[in-house]
């Protein structure tokens, strides 16, 4: 039976909260762990993306995430929080680009601060697992596939589909104007004007290239 | 002569209008935001005042629906007993029905050393010294069996538990049973007791030493014993940014809980406030 502290007020983590911490046993024993830890903290901010053992990233993310909320609900006018930031970034530059880079950045963010990936295990290796552990807006170029141009996802199918049927219905019409034009024409026995076909299909073309700005992104 | 319009006086212009265009709508959310920040900021104070309608934090203990059901009954058991705000530190008066005597009830006095627990599981301990001897109470506040809770002194103290004034001379935890309920400006702010305690020399029940406690006098123990609580302090256990998350309820779960019973409290006070007006003061007696 506890009941909950109340003295400090933190926010929600935007991750999944693991039910119980990791060990990682340590000769210096659980103060090793936190300078661990902090290692790897301070890394992350640094760098923004790292490769790492599964769980040691997966743990260090808390502990990211837990500062980034902290020093946006705070701010570094706050003695606990500069306490905080102090212990967790080894290398005091970052505590400058905690308050002046990833505070601003983050501080509308609806999701959470940092990506943890499932890296792939070298082979032959010691088969531990592997991530990569980023801050989400960093420099690099992305670590997923791009999907977005994908011609087999539903949405773009189904454009291409719609395409299609609004085109052979734009050349039916054209085939009866045509057809009008000729009956109209018909009794004079004249040749069809060869200006109007190359204009139907610029028109056509104008609207193949305003769907295809149209298209899922 | 026409006026020059340079560039900048351009943009100028421009902001200016685009300033006094935005100046109407934006003050008006801008009242909204301050008025909801502060209406937020007053409902998380309950927290203070009310930390048992928070659940347990530990993970394996959480369930939203029993945790509600549970909030449910406890105003429920609120609006049947008067449970007045009260802290670690302030002096309370209990009087409950005695299961052991059919009909009659018993009233204890004392100073509440712990509060602890969550939901209708809350608790919390009296202690008093009667005829030289000390007794501890736990009451568990939700018990159908309570019958009335009158704080006498409402004022907190230095630590969180008061678990030393065990070990602490007697009169450091002596309270008169006949005390009169001290009667506080409406509004004022819990005042904090800076007593120290002295306590009793060693043997004692807890290594007090170790134990980083504010309202104890200097202990006077040999060197080694400081020593030794140098070396088993955990003093990098307050970094720990986790575990520290893992003791508390996020904000916006306390906002969203406090949000759904305050109105129900805020009229059990109100309730409770008329009351008081009611009451007679009597005019003070001298104590024995």
């Amino acid at each position: 039976m506890n009941q909950a502290e109340v003295s400090k007020l933190v926010s929600q983590l935007k991750t999944k909260v693991n039910p119980r911490l990791r060990k990682f046993r340590s000769p210096k024993g659980p103060e090793g762990r936190l300078d661990r830890l902090r290692k790897t903290v301070t890394a992350l901010v640094k760098h923004e993306r790292l490769e790492l053992n599964y769980p040691r990233a997966d743990e260090a993310r808390m502990y990211a995430e837990r500062l980034i909320s902290d020093a946006i609900r705070y701010g570094d006018c706050h003695k606990t929080t500069m306490e905080m930031a102090d212990y967790w970034l080894v290398e005091k530059q970052c505590v400058h680009k905690l308050f002046k880079v990833l505070v601003p950045r983050y501080q509308n963010s609806t999701s959470s601060y940092t990506r943890l990936l499932s890296a792939p295990k070298p082979y032959p290796g010691t088969g531990d697992l592997r991530a990569v552990l980023e801050l989400k807006g960093n420099p690099y170029p992305s670590l997923l596939p791009d999907t977005h141009t994908n011609r087999n996802l539903i949405h773009n199918v189904l454009l291409d589909e719609a395409k299609k049927v609004y085109r052979s219905k734009k050349y039916a019409e054209i085939a009866s104007k045509i057809d009008a034009a000729e009956g109209a024409n018909g009794v004079k026995e004249q040749k069809p004007d060869e200006g109007v076909p190359e204009a139907v299909e610029k028109e056509v073309e104008a609207s193949d290239k305003k769907d295809s700005v149209d298209e899922v992104k | 002569m026409l006026p020059v319009l340079t560039r900048n006086s351009i943009t100028n212009v421009c902001k200016g209008l685009r300033r006094f265009s935005s100046a109407l709508p934006k003050s008006d959310t801008e009242v909204s935001k301050l008025k909801t920040e502060k209406l937020k900021r007053e409902i998380l104070e309950f927290r203070h005042a009310y930390p048992e309608f928070l659940p347990d934090p530990k993970i394996e203990f959480r369930n939203k629906i029993r945790e509600k059901l549970e909030r449910n009954d406890m105003v429920a058991r609120r609006t049947q007993v008067d449970i007045p705000e009260f802290y670690v530190g302030s002096i309370l008066a209990v009087t409950s029905s005695d299961r052991h005597s059919g009909g009659k009830s018993n009233r204890f006095v004392g100073i509440c050393i712990y509060r602890g627990g969550c939901g209708l599981r809350a608790e919390f301990i009296l202690r008093n010294v009667i005829d030289h001897q000390g007794i501890e109470v736990l009451y568990q506040m939700y018990d159908p069996s309570l019958q009335k809770v009158e704080v006498l002194r409402l004022e907190k103290r230095l630590d969180d538990k008061l678990y030393y004034l065990r070990d602490a001379l007697p009169e450091y935890s002596t309270f008169d049973p006949n005390m009169e309920a001290e009667l506080m400006p409406e509004g004022a702010p819990v005042p904090v007791n800076p007593i120290k305690v002295k306590l009793k020399p060693r043997p004692w029940l807890e290594r007090w030493e170790r134990q980083n406690l504010q309202g104890v006098q200097d202990l006077e123990l040999p060197e080694k014993f400081y020593i030794k609580a140098a070396q088993v302090a955990t003093p990098w256990e307050k970094y720990d940014l986790m575990k520290e998350y893992m003791r508390t309820i996020p904000v916006e779960e306390q906002t969203e809980i406090f949000s759904e019973v305050q109105s129900k409290l805020q009229s059990l006070e109100i309730d409770r406030k008329k009351l008081k007006r009611k009451r007679v003061i009597v005019k003070p007696t001298k104590l024995a």
